[in-house]
């Protein structure tokens, strides 16, 4: 049996069913991003930074020194890596995530609050600004944690840990009426 | 125990985000050291009342080793330093 493992999110059997209407506190899941890793080679960390930063076709998140995600929403996997390549031609190794990572989008004004519930991180704006990200554990899971507004974060997490992340950000959020539905 | 670690990646975070890798102020014997050389490196280690230099390794961060120089008495942390840094610092 061949199954199309491409078209089948992984929160897809826990989004099944009529959605509610979000509420102030939602939590949108992100599907059709492209996500890629991008680890510059042995000296390049600066040029690759310089050069990832210079544009406003995807976004970037540190991980690690040397180690970035970008995120774009209007390229397929494919087109992504093709326009990384070409930006820092042999800088860099790039990695397509696409499949392998899960974009949580969390916003609304008890955002701070839910968050804290799992996060270790001080997220207070003058520590944690917007445009900010950084890798950090939620709960026990590993995501990669953005500052995308004041109110509004980005959760990217792996795949085969989407489930948990969500039932946990559920739990988080179920004071303050956390919705969750796909992205539009 | 230090319960926040200054990372020089990452900023202020928890201690359940590190492992802690043993003591950084070892050195690694020549391959050809004698067996009590190599004994001593692997299995002697000290537990000091005070200052330490120990390898903590930021796993749920930016899994960068880290030099971090603690006092096991105080629980103060005097320095976080990345491990690369620290190597090239020391001329290791
Ligand atoms: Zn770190």
């Amino acid at each position: 049996m061949i199954r199309d493992y491409y078209n089948r999110h992984a929160l897809d059997e826990k989004l099944r069913g009529a959605p509610r209407p979000p509420s102030a506190n939602h939590l949108a899941i992100g599907h059709r991003q492209a996500v890629a890793m991008a680890l510059a080679m042995a000296g390049e960390e600066e040029a690759v930074e310089k050069l990832l930063s210079s544009t406003t076709e995807f976004a970037v998140r540190f991980s690690a020194p040397g180690e970035w995600l970008v995120v774009s929403e209007n390229d397929t996997p494919e087109g992504l890596q093709r326009r990384l390549d070409a930006l820092c031609s042999a800088r860099v190794y790039i990695v397509d995530q696409s499949e392998a990572r899960v974009l949580f989008r969390l916003s609304g004004p008890s955002t701070r609050r839910i968050l804290a519930k799992g996060i270790g991180l001080d997220l207070h704006p003058t520590a944690f600004a917007v445009g900010t990200s950084a890798n950090a554990f939620c709960g026990h899971i590993a995501v990669n944690l953005a500052r995308t507004g004041e109110d509004a974060f980005e959760l990217i997490a792996p795949r085969s840990f989407a489930e948990s992340l969500f039932d946990d950000l559920m739990t988080m959020g179920r004071e303050y009426d956390l919705t969750a539905a796909f992205a539009a | 125990m230090a319960s926040l670690i200054t990372c020089p990646h990452c900023g202020v975070r928890p201690k359940e985000e590190f492992a802690i890798r043993g003591d950084a102020s070892l050195l690694r014997p020549a391959p050809t050291a004698s067996d009590e050389a190599w004994h001593d490196y692997v299995y002697v280690r000290a537990n000091p009342r005070g200052r330490t230099l120990e390898h903590w390794q930021h796993v749920g961060g930016c899994r960068r080793f880290l030099v971090v120089e603690r006092d096991t008495f105080t629980h103060e942390v005097h320095s976080v330093t990345d491990g690369a840094a620290f190597a090239r610092e020391n001329g290791r």
